[in-house]
């Protein structure tokens, strides 16, 4: 019976070789091969055969467009058969790329913004002087001096245009958690804050415009105090002088 | 300066080296375009299957697996796959494969001892040729139609025992002439 068997396996493997035989057959034989060494060698002796039936034909070459026409297909082709590590790379490159371009512009945004700083200020300091000189060519200016140990200036008070302009000489640096703040004070001793300033270590004086949401008549004095950075809602450090209209 | 051997060629194909590519298409085009013109008999058809049999040698090198035999027996079994595929495809039969996977390829070839020269191909061509009408019709429509022994005896009117018998007297005889043992 197992002779019968393997005899049946064994007339099915020249068209097992030729990739011919049914598919139940191919399927049993395949299960059988493991299992019978001199089907497998039949098998071996069959497939030598197949592998010559793939070289057999006489070689005949293709039309020599193909060759062109397959190397400009090939970069397209390619794109599957690129190994990963490119595909690596370039996204390397490219994210190199992004946060050197986001750093480039964080540092010229911070540049521009210092700039504008330092535009607005100027501009402020420049208002402030061409203030002053108007009003010491304006006949109705008080020039009020300032008395203070090491510091002198003037307050330059027009009371009927509600203009002041605050000139300081030698006023000393403070730290940078400290800033000068002045203060307008009304015959009833409130104080309203009327500007926030820092000496400029470029120049020997501080020119300061002062600011009322009052007309200027309504206050009695002007007093300068030593702040916390940012100022405060009223007064609470030492005072460095005082000014009574 | 010597040439590099197929399997270092197919590797550097894998890594994309378009001249490799290139070294192997001017060493193996005419036979692989033969074999697909002599399953496909068009023109046309064959040199679109050649076409296609490149592309997936450009596509898939990096599967060859160089223990499991030499490449050209490696690339012709893609191209009669590809063939045969076309072959099914212009006659609405159903397709031999459909996935391609290598392994599958590989199941129906020899294995890595069956090296080749042109000569021993040769002999065997004349040894097919040789064959009596009956063998060698059987033979053809086997490995270049790729009917299965069925579709052959329904084919030539034969019944299925006569196409199993002749078909294995055929391989016996080219195993006789082509000096196999």
């Amino acid at each position: 019976m197992q002779n019968d068997e393997h005899k049946i396996f064994e007339e099915n493997i020249p068209a097992y070789s030729l990739g011919t035989l049914d598919a139940e057959e191919t399927s049993a034989l395949e299960i059988h091969l493991p299992t019978c060494a001199s089907c497998r060698n039949e098998l071996a002796a069959c497939r030598q055969i197949s592998d010559g039936l793939l070289m057999a034909a006489p070689p005949k070459a293709p039309p020599a467009a193909l060759r062109q026409r397959l190397q400009r297909r090939l970069p397209s082709a390619q794109k599957t058969n690129r190994p990963p590590r490119n595909w690596s790379f370039d996204r390397l490159a490219l994210g190199f790329a992004i946060i050197v371009l986001l750093a480039l512009n964080l540092f010229s945004l911070s540049q521009m913004q210092s700039f504008r700083r330092q535009q607005a200020q100027l501009t402020h300091e420049l208002q402030t002087s061409q203030t002053a000189l108007a009003m010491l060519a304006y006949p109705g200016t008080q020039s009020l001096p300032i008395s203070a140990a090491n510091i002198s200036g003037a307050l330059l008070l027009d009371k009927d245009r509600s203009v002041a302009v605050l000139i300081i000489w030698d006023l000393p640096q403070l730290p940078d958690n400290r800033t000068y703040q002045a203060w307008l004070v009304d015959p009833q001793g409130n104080r309203t804050s009327a500007a926030m300033f820092d000496p400029d270590p470029d120049l020997p004086f501080t020119s300061v415009t002062i600011k009322s949401p009052n007309e200027l008549s309504a206050f009695t004095s002007l007093g300068v105090t030593v702040e916390p950075a940012g100022g405060s809602r009223q007064p609470s450090g030492s005072r460095v002088f005082r000014i009574d209209f | 300066m010597t040439k590099p051997d197929d399997k270092e060629l197919v590797r550097q194909v894998a890594g994309g080296d378009e001249n490799a590519f290139l070294m192997l298409y001017d060493r193996y085009a005419a036979q692989v375009h033969a074999l697909t013109l002599r399953i496909l008999s068009d023109p046309m058809l064959a040199e679109e299957a050649t076409q296609d049999t490149f592309l997936k040698l450009w596509s898939r090198a990096r599967l060859y697996l160089a223990e499991r035999g030499p490449v050209p027996v490696w690339l012709l079994t893609i191209a009669r796959r590809t063939a045969l595929d076309r072959l099914r495809l212009e006659s609405r039969r159903p397709t031999l494969s459909t996935a391609d996977d290598p392994d599958d390829l590989w199941r129906v070839i020899p294995d890595s001892k069956t090296t080749g020269e042109e000569s021993r191909w040769r002999a065997l061509y004349m040894a097919v040729q040789s064959l009596t009408p009956d063998h060698r019709q059987v033979i053809e429509l086997a490995y270049y139609q790729g009917l299965s022994q069925s579709e052959i005896a329904e084919t030539l009117g034969w019944p299925l025992g006569t196409v199993k018998t002749r078909m294995r007297a055929a391989m016996e005889q080219l195993r006789r002439v082509w000096g196999q043992p």
